[in-house]
């Protein structure tokens, strides 16, 4: 019965193979030789092997390690390198076979990857295709294919001594110093363009960054140049504050409609400013959404933050923009 | 007692003089010396000042005189603005909880002043009364800055929520603002306010699918449509000569400087539009479309179905001439095609023209990437906000790639953040001088 079942996974998967996804076009070439080479090695195996090529297109794989996006992604060149990956994927679908209970169409799955494990390394084996039928963990398909772009991150650290401002501000080209206005030094960098505000107790604030890495080295700038001038400066507790980014969904936006089915999270007063104002409870992210399109965030601590709050919001603009 | 007004009881003389000479300050006549009084200690009342027994055993504090004249005025608006007494006792009860918050209750009157605005201005919109914070500004000649400031601080304290008003609602009132009726104006440019509000309410709607609305502050908007519908309603020569400010001033009326822009926008709709008049032979400009207005309004749903007709040709024409990849997106325009004549009827189907145009726009992408970075959808449909159509163009700022933030920092690149000593020591020199010739000057 197993080898009934067996040649039937391995006619579907050749009749599979034809009408393929992108990914599969790239392994294309090596899935063909191993379905040749699969004749050739142990009934379980070659089960095994072909179960492998059918595996992606019934199961949902959404369990497996995001690893499984990078390596099916890579270009054919990469092939052994997508090989090997795709044999660590193969192992640990094994595994986890074990432990979720399969589908109907998965039933002799389970002995061929758990036996593949050792033989396939000497054996190819179909290659995955993960990118059309799996529910996604790198989303592709249902996502909006939009991607919030950061515009400015706030950060702050101590320095951890105090500070003579009068003394940095003489001492210092790129600082500006006016006790009157504000207690503190405004200083600027040329790479990345950011503007730092330093107290006199040790703590600055960092601002205009474009990205997390770009803020952190920012900051260590800043706390180099104070060093330099001979204070005992130290990168102690840097925190992200708050994060900005913005992006555009190339469609006009009905902010009356909006406001009227979101009342208890918006704010549209066109009087006053002509953007509504979202406010969303999870995440925590206020944004501002205007009628050309374009939507901003604010108030996220991480990037992820950002783009959960975009992703949220964006079947809501869809459905506003059919109306 | 001020000496001010004294007169010695025995001579009559006003001079007196305050003499404190001595341990008790003493009011004394100059002419002729009579002390005329003596100073509190004399006067103290033997057992403490009288206190009233009510004031001694008052329970609770009275209220302060402030809160009952901010109450005063909250009652002043609503009868200005003739609003029924439900709204005004809302309004009285926002603004006695509004007030004892720690964030209005030690401002300046003015500010006080504008709370009393926005507690009348909330309580409107709660119970479903159209009106435009713009109104309570010119009620109270407030800055409309600090109106904004005072109206969301409010909001949050009181923790309420307005519903949201639209423009059509606030229209019938600010038409009735304009005196234009056949007693204020000659017969020429009377209008009658009814007839006069249906044909701006007609024009605000089709400004609102078409984009012009939303976003933008109303009182502009109103004004415009309030003008057109005035000049197209009888578009004679004489009216159609009548630039918005004799108009504004006739109907006294304030006139509003972003009215004009609205006019060219609402006549470019207008002119879209028109061009789909089937007796319409000539070219309609922005200069013509007033007679036209009548006609436009009466059948602009079918006039709509026939200009996104006729868009989609055109883009459809457009797109085989220019575009090297013509075969996808010709396979997405027609799909589309059948969803949008489907709802040709509806009004908003002028949104339906995205969608179809989004699938040519990825297909025009990779030819505008040389151009512009980003592909200005607003051009390629029939109608979009004024904000797209002319989008400013943005400098594009290089995004770094791969910062890891651990990146060695060259000591190069720190000394030159950091000055001299000769440097330091001329800046030190400069600034004391500068600091000179002020303290001279001062």
């Amino acid at each position: 019965m197993d080898d009934l079942a067996l040649e039937r996974y391995f006619d579907d998967s050749i009749a599979k193979d034809s009408s393929s996804s992108a990914v599969e076009e790239q392994l294309g070439l090596q899935s063909s030789d191993k379905l040749q080479h699969a004749p050739q090695h142990g009934s379980q195996l070659s089960g095994g092997a072909e179960v492998a090529g059918r595996l992606g297109d019934d199961l949902d794989l959404s369990f497996l390690p995001d690893d499984l996006s990078h390596h099916n992604s890579s270009s054919a060149a990469e092939a052994a390198t997508a090989q090997n990956a795709a044999l660590d994927v193969l192992e640990d679908s094994g595994i986890c076979l074990d432990n979720e209970p399969p589908d109907s169409a998965a039933g002799p799955l389970q002995q061929g990857p758990a036996n593949l494990g050792p033989e396939s390394r000497a054996s190819p084996f179909c290659p995955m295709t993960p990118m059309t039928p799996m529910t996604p963990m790198t989303p592709v398909t249902e996502k909006s294919g939009i991607i919030p772009q950061l515009q400015n991150i706030v950060s702050t650290v101590n320095l951890g001594c105090p500070l003579d401002l009068k003394f940095i501000a003489l001492q210092a080209r790129n600082a500006e110093y006016n006790p009157k206005r504000f207690a503190a030094v405004i200083m600027r960098i040329r790479e990345p363009r950011t503007t730092a505000l330093i107290f006199s107790s040790g703590k600055m604030v960092c601002t205009g960054a474009k990205s997390e890495e770009q803020s952190r080295l920012a900051a260590r700038k800043y706390a180099r140049v104070v060093q330099k001038l001979g204070f005992p400066a130290r990168f102690l507790d840097f925190k992200i504050q708050n994060m900005v980014a913005s992006c555009d969904v190339c469609f006009p936006i009905r902010l009356e409609g909006l406001v009227l089915t979101h009342q208890q999270f918006s704010s549209y007063e066109p009087e006053l400013f002509p953007g509504l104002i979202y406010r969303m409870v999870k995440p925590r992210i206020v944004l501002l959404i205007f009628v050309s399109g374009k939507v901003v965030l604010t108030g996220a601590k991480e990037r992820a933050e950002i783009y959960e709050a975009f992703e949220n919001i964006y079947p809501i603009l869809k459905g506003f923009r059919k109306q | 007692m001020s000496k001010a007004g004294l007169k010695c009881p025995n001579c009559g003389s006003s001079n007196i003089v305050n003499d404190d000479l001595y341990s008790q300050a003493q009011l004394v006549c100059v002419e002729c010396g009579a002390v005329v009084s003596e100073g509190s200690l004399a006067d103290d009342p033997l057992w403490g000042t009288d206190v009233s027994y009510s004031r001694t055993t008052a329970v609770k504090k009275n209220p302060c005189l402030n809160l009952i004249k901010g109450l005063e005025r909250v009652k002043e608006i609503c009868r200005i603005l003739r609003l029924n007494a439900e709204i005004e006792h809302l309004a009285q009860t926002y603004f006695r909880t509004a007030y004892q918050h720690e964030s209005f209750i030690n401002v300046t009157l003015q500010r006080k002043e504008v709370l009393a605005g926005c507690c009348v201005c909330i309580s409107c919109r709660q119970r479903n009364w159209p009106i435009t914070l713009g109104t309570i500004c010119c009620v109270l000649n407030a800055e409309e800055t600090l109106l904004g400031g005072v109206y969301q601080e409010m909001l949050k304290i009181l923790n309420i929520q307005a519903p949201f008003v639209s423009v059509v609602e606030v229209i019938e009132t600010h038409v009735h603002e304009y005196k234009i009726s056949k007693q204020d104006v000659p017969e020429d440019f009377a209008e009658d306010p009814k007839v006069l509000t249906k044909r701006a309410v007609e024009l605000v709607e089709l400004a609102g699918e078409s984009w012009i609305v939303t976003g933008r502050r109303p009182l502009p908007l109103m004004m415009a449509a309030t003008y057109l519908a005035w000049q197209s309603l009888n578009p004679n020569r004489h009216r159609l000569k009548f630039s918005l400010d004799k108009f504004c001033n006739m109907a006294k009326v304030r006139k509003r400087r972003a009215a004009a822009t609205r006019i060219t926008e609402l006549k470019e709709v207008l002119c879209r539009l028109g061009k789909e008049l089937p007796w319409v032979t000539e070219a309609v400009t922005e200069s013509d479309v007033v007679p036209l207005v009548g006609d436009i309004l009466k059948y602009r749903h079918s006039l709509l179905a026939r200009a996104l007709k006729t868009h989609e040709k055109a883009l459809e024409a457009n797109c085989a001439q220019t575009s090297t990849l013509n075969h996808p997106t010709d396979e997405v325009v027609p799909t589309q095609h059948s969803e949008s004549r489907n709802e040709n009827e509806s009004t908003s189907s002028v949104v339906q023209l995205s969608p179809s145009n989004k699938g040519e726009n990825q297909g025009d992408k990779n030819d505008d990437q040389s151009e512009e970075p980003v592909p200005n959808w607003g051009k390629k449909v029939l109608f979009a906000p004024p904000c797209v159509i002319n989008a400013k163009r943005r400098r594009v700022e290089r995004r770094v790639e791969n910062c890891t933030g651990d990146e060695e920092i060259s000591d190069g690149e720190i000394d030159s953040y950091i000055r001299s000593p000769q440097e330091a020591r001329d800046f030190a020199l400069m600034q004391k001088m500068l600091s000179l010739p002020n303290s001279e000057n001062s």
